[in-house]
């Protein structure tokens, strides 16, 4: 869908066109067909087109809300404890590149309880000696 | 959003002159709302100082380009679209834009084609007026929403003077008394207590008259 719509108003009498500072709006006159175009990278959202057409016929609305665009569909890696998902496939694969020992598949609470849990193996299998007395 | 008017053209041919080739760079963000120095002025002004009345000598050749926003570094840097032998630019950027392109391009004179005036907002179409000075040390909330530092001509904290009549300030008649606004809003606004308690002394090391201002963010990712 468009950014920029306007409603069965739009007589094509131009003052849009004219009276845009970004150069985002345009017109094609073709055969007998005058085709009116908007590029939404140039436009700076200043509102004079809305502001000064005739007709009433821009739906300015468009260009200030909208729906989402997916902009990537990326495979989840999941906390392997509660099944919550954590992060994207790739990036786990990224980070995993860059350390020596493979990241855990862990939400921030279970990576808690996984520390902990690493410590108290380490300290059961290696008691600590008592500091000797003088 | 930033206001800026644009120089006289015989003072931009002026500092153009003697130049081969002038790049005119547009900035698509403020500059381009209050009809200063978007694509479209930018473009009206290179094909005039195309003009040989305004030169001793031959003009010089002028092109036109436009960037998103003049005054962030990373998106300069990803605009390549600059002619290989440009000598100076004229930038349409505000005073913030201009000192980016400057700092970029060290070895290139970057010549300002605006007057950056004020922080305002749009009253009307085609008119802009300064709501906000920058002080650093926002009172809007005792003021009804209508900043004295920046409205008042003298920024009184605790106004009005004896200048204001009718809701006109002396200096002119085109200045509406701020103090009166404010009066009239914090009226409506049912909070006449804010009116009537004195503002102390202001702290203006959060102005300009601290210095030059930095505003620092951590970076999530850094």
């Amino acid at each position: 869908m468009s950014f920029f719509q306007v409603n069965i108003q739009c007589n094509g009498c131009l003052a849009c066109i004219q009276n845009c500072p970004a150069g985002a709006l345009q017109y094609i006159d073709k055969d007998n067909q005058r085709i009116l175009q908007h590029n939404i990278t140039r436009c700076a959202r200043c509102g004079h087109c809305w502001r000064i057409c005739p007709q009433d016929a821009i739906e300015f609305q468009h260009l200030l809300q909208s729906d989402w665009d997916t902009f990537a569909n990326l495979e989840l890696v999941h906390c392997r404890e509660c099944n919550e998902p954590i992060y994207s496939l790739p990036f786990s694969e990224k980070v995993n590149q860059t350390l020596v020992e493979k990241i855990e598949p862990l939400c921030p609470n279970h990576k808690k309880s996984y520390a902990v849990s690493r410590w108290k193996h380490l300290i059961d299998n290696n008691p600590r000696q008592e500091p000797n007395k003088p | 959003m930033i206001v800026a008017s644009q120089k006289p053209i015989q003072e931009l041919a002026d500092a153009i002159a003697g130049f081969k080739q002038v790049v005119c760079i547009a900035c698509d963000s403020c500059v381009t709302v209050c009809l200063s120095g978007g694509k479209r002025e930018t473009e009206m002004v290179a094909l005039e100082l195309t003009h040989e009345q305004y030169y001793e000598q031959n003009p010089p050749n002028l092109t036109s380009c436009t960037i998103q926003r003049q005054c962030e570094q990373d998106l300069v840097k990803q605009f390549t679209d600059f002619p290989p032998n440009m000598d100076a630019i004229l930038s349409f950027g505000c005073g913030a834009g201009t000192q980016t392109l400057a700092s970029l391009f060290p070895d290139i004179p970057v010549i300002p084609a605006l007057n950056t005036t004020f922080l305002g907002a749009i009253d009307e179409p085609g008119v802009w007026r300064e709501k906000c000075h920058g002080c650093g040390d926002c009172i809007l909330l005792y003021t009804g929403g209508i900043c004295p530092v920046a409205r008042c001509s003298k920024s009184l904290l605790n106004g009005p003077c004896g200048g204001s009549s009718e809701g006109k300030c002396e200096v002119s008649e085109d200045i509406e008394c701020a103090w009166q606004l404010i009066l009239d809003r914090l009226t409506a606004l049912d909070r006449l207590d804010y009116y009537e308690k004195s503002f102390p002394l202001k702290n203006w090391s959060s102005d300009r008259f601290g210095g030059p201002r930095t505003l620092r963010r951590d970076l999530p990712l850094e």
